[in-house]
């Protein structure tokens, strides 16, 4: 009896250790799963790592950059008074479905994006129609000249997906109970598997109409905690490990077998100044704020180099992007601000964040040493997620910690939203900050379709917004991905951030 | 059991709705417009009064339906149907390897009370009620996969999963012969079974070991003694019979405990069960489904201990229902 006991468990022993993956399957671990893989109901990065491959969009952004290159669409006009769009569709394509693409398709996507209603439809808010004009050829009217609307088309809201997934549809939903769990799209890859709470498998379209991928199987396996995602790189369970912390993608450099890219990213970290409270309504105390703060301390022992410090509210590496001042950390000029504007005994103020973000934490113990410095104290709170966004969005807040990532690659996601005084709260002037100059250069920009004076109302803003301080511009991180060095052919784009090329990616053991 | 559910839903229906915060501005995403933001308010019943929204809630339990998920768009029974069976298997097999080896360790460490193996189990057990779930797992991860190699990584299998029948691995490679799924799945479950077992196996050996000590000195078993029977049916037969019901009580409760709070142990083990995703839910103020986990945990939770209940009378036969 004994020895039928070893026999079994030798013999799981020899069936159950893991085999090694083929050199055509890619498994990332990812530490969250998607919450649909609708499109056009999300507006989360942990879904759109799964869908977006499994579409395609009008416009694509050319390789590692910001530029865009045609998609679905082979060409396209912009009327000069820049409210017309046309687009000449590529022919013969197909979705997964055996559904024909043509314009009568892309016209669908926008009446359904629009009647969903969720999220993503807030990214095309500037259409005010969409016309076929021949079976390859569509029209899209705008309700005022936006000069980003382009890059709109290339962001995951701008998928384009099946009309057949109205075969699908229960109770009016536009079939997106059943959306939420398959794709319907033209894309290299699509969904063949999701087992909920561990992984999502992409299998190659083999009849993709472009390149098709190098790469049969792509394996998103969830791994919720980052430490587990480290050893399952180190033991090459996975290829590509997403999100580690500071100190574990320390800890891998120099491990043999293992990389880390390292790449500047567009994720902005800053302070809000709640501009309608007592004593921050006052721009010499916001400037005392943004003079107090020990920025080269913050960047190099929070982030330990994983960031740089932000120059301005426009992201370096966008093309509206100029040198503008950077507050040096001098706490004596802090002082004579606050004694200035009269509150030279200081006072309290309130300052939120969030665990979902742990540096923010550390942030806050080196802000509050920091304002205590010029006599300001602070009480550092820490809030959930949603509370805190609650919070936000009521104004019910003196400074709070935050960061925004853009949807498109224009400054605009960056002044407009910040920005411009009807934007207060959620939508993204967080600060609640109101400066009529700033309202109609943010507004002017929106509707200059001459790049030239654009370039220069941006300018104009990104002074505007350093001299009026409504934000302390903390860091801009640098976006670091671990993977197994067999990964070639990875290109990061850091509009695309959390997403991997992978039909360009193959494996080379 | 009727007015002790709804009691619980009531209290979570409270807790969940006085949070402050906007599920439906988590939905919409962040840059959503405001028209945007109240439509799915509305869709979701979000605008209504408080005790509106939860007679809503309520019709709609009794009517079989646990809602839809804010955060995943599912309806709850369907996540919970796909959740629920990984955090059953984990947290089955950890009571059967606690009750195993735990009732063991407190009869011998009552039988030798004072000496070596009683000190030894008491560390044990001091051990075990102490560290840190999240620490061990840590711990035995490192030493196991990543050291010796002899066991499998986080996750629940490494291949592909067995066909789905009931969503127990175990069960449903046995019944579908898939041997290889069987080994998998069994490998992985050695280390989070152990981890999550430890702390109960534990609170098991030493309430075993306190009440097998009040039973010894019992007069039956002086008794028992007297009349010459064996030392091994003394302490098996009469002193443990009588000494485990506070036992039985404790195995109810802690199974309860570790049907709602495996989150640590399924975290660190990459484990795709239902206390994760009540924890995703929580933190975007998905309340249907926490209210319908809490419901689920707590039907079982009560049938759980209305079975120890039952036992009771097999054990000891002067109980009577």
């Amino acid at each position: 009896m004994k020895r039928m006991w070893l026999l079994v468990g030798i013999g799981i022993l020899v069936l159950g250790v893991g085999s090694l993956g083929a050199d055509d399957v890619l498994v990332m671990g990812v530490t969250a799963e998607p919450e649909t893989l609708d499109p056009h109901v999300t507006v989360d990065n942990n879904s759109w790592r799964a869908i977006y491959y499994c579409y395609d969009r009008l416009v694509e952004y050319e390789g590692g950059t910001t530029k865009l290159r045609p998609g679905l669409a082979e060409s396209w006009e912009i009327s000069d008074d820049g409210l017309t769009y046309t687009f000449h569709l590529r022919k013969g394509i197909t979705f997964i479905d055996g559904t024909p693409f043509n314009a009568e398709a892309v016209k669908f996507n926008f009446e359904r994006l629009f009647a969903i209603g969720k999220g993503p439809a807030g990214t095309f808010e500037f259409i005010k129609s969409v016309e076929v004009v021949d079976e390859y050829t569509v029209k899209f009217t705008l309700h005022a000249p936006f000069a980003p609307a382009l890059s709109a088309f290339a962001t995951d809201q701008g998928c384009i997906v099946s009309p057949g997934v109205m075969e699908h549809e229960v109770n009016g939903d536009w079939g997106q109970d059943w959306l939420a769990e398959h794709t319907a799209g033209t894309g290299p890859f699509y969904a063949a598997e999701w087992i909920h709470g561990m992984r999502l498998v992409l299998k190659r379209n083999d009849n993709y109409w472009g390149e098709p991928a190098k790469l049969a199987q792509v394996e998103l396996r969830y791994v919720p905690e980052p430490e587990d995602l480290r050893m399952l790189l180190e033991k090459g369970e996975i290829d590509i490990a997403e999100k580690l912390t500071v100190d574990q993608i320390k800890s891998l450099k120099g491990v043999p077998g293992i990389r880390v890219f390292e790449g500047p990213s567009f994720s902005c970290h800053y302070i809000y100044l709640n501009c309608q409270r007592p004593y921050l309504n006052d721009v010499r105390v916001r400037r005392a704020i943004s003079y107090a703060i020990d920025y080269e301390g913050i960047v190099d022992y929070i982030w330990q180099g994983t960031a740089v410090r932000m120059e301005g509210p426009v992201p370096i590496g966008f093309a509206e992007h100029i040198p503008v001042y950077q507050y040096p950390y001098d706490p004596d000029r802090a002082r004579a601000l606050l004694k200035e504007a009269g509150y030279e005994k200081g006072f309290t103020l309130r300052l939120m964040h969030s665990p979902v973000v742990p540096e923010w934490r550390q942030m806050a113990i080196v802000v509050q040493q920091n304002l205590a410095d010029i006599g300001i104290k602070v009480q550092i709170e820490s809030y959930a997620w949603a509370t805190l966004r609650a919070k936000l969005d009521k104004g019910d807040f003196d400074m709070s910690f935050g960061y925004w990532t853009p949807d498109y690659a224009d400054a605009d996601m960056f002044t407009w939203f910040w920005f411009y005084s009807e934007n207060w709260g959620l939508p993204g002037n967080r600060a609640w900050y109101k400066n009529e100059v700033m309202d109609d250069l943010v507004t002017a920009q929106r509707v200059e379709t001459d790049p030239e004076k654009r370039q220069r109302l941006f300018e104009g803003i990104q002074w505007l917004a350093v001299s009026d301080a409504p934000y302390v511009y903390l860091v801009q991180t640098k976006y670091q991905l671990p993977m197994r060095e067999w990964v070639k052919g990875y290109v990061y784009n850091p509009m695309l951030l959390n997403m991997p090329n992978f039909p360009d990616i193959y494996i080379e053991r | 059991m009727i007015p002790t559910l709804f009691g619980v839903l009531l209290i979570t229906f409270l807790i969940s709705h006085v949070v402050p915060g906007d599920a439906a501005q988590l939905i919409a995403g962040p840059r959503a417009t405001p028209e945007i933001i109240q439509r799915i308010r509305e869709e979701y019943g979000l605008d209504k009064p408080l005790h509106i929204q939860f007679f809503m809630y309520i019709s709609q339990v009794l009517r079989g339906d646990l809602g839809k998920s804010i955060r995943t768009r599912r309806p709850v029974g369907a996540d919970i149907r796909a959740f629920f069976p990984a955090t059953f298997e984990l947290t089955t097999t950890a009571m059967l390897l606690a009750v195993l080896f735990g009732i063991p360790l407190g009869v011998i460490s009552a039988v030798y009370r004072d000496r070596w193996p009683d000190h030894l189990s008491r560390v044990f057990s001091v051990i075990g009620v102490s560290m840190p779930i999240f620490w061990l797992g840590l711990l035995l991860l490192f030493l196991f996969y990543i050291r010796l190699g002899i066991l499998p990584g986080p996750g629940r299998i490494s291949g592909d999963p067995p066909a789905h029948l009931t969503g127990l691995y175990l069960l449903d490679s046995l019944l579908t012969g898939n041997w290889r799924a069987l080994g998998d799945a069994a490998l992985h479950l050695v280390l989070p079974a152990f981890t999550l077992a430890f702390a109960v196996l534990a609170r098991i050996t030493r309430m075993t070991r306190s009440s097998m000590l009040e039973a010894l000195g019992q007069d039956y078993v002086r008794t028992a003694r007297a009349k010459g029977l064996m030392e091994r049916w003394v302490v098996t037969r009469h002193a443990l019979r009588n000494a485990l019901i506070p036992t039985l009580t404790v195995i109810g409760l802690s199974y309860g405990e570790l049907l709602g709070g495996a989150v640590a142990t399924e975290l660190i083990y990459a484990w795709p069960g239902m206390t994760h995703y009540v924890v995703g839910s929580m933190t975007s103020l998905d309340f249907p489904a926490v209210m319908g986990v809490t419901l689920v945990i707590a039907i079982i939770y009560i049938t759980v201990n209305l079975l120890v209940d039952l036992t009771y009378a097999l054990v000891d036969p002067r109980i009577r229902y």
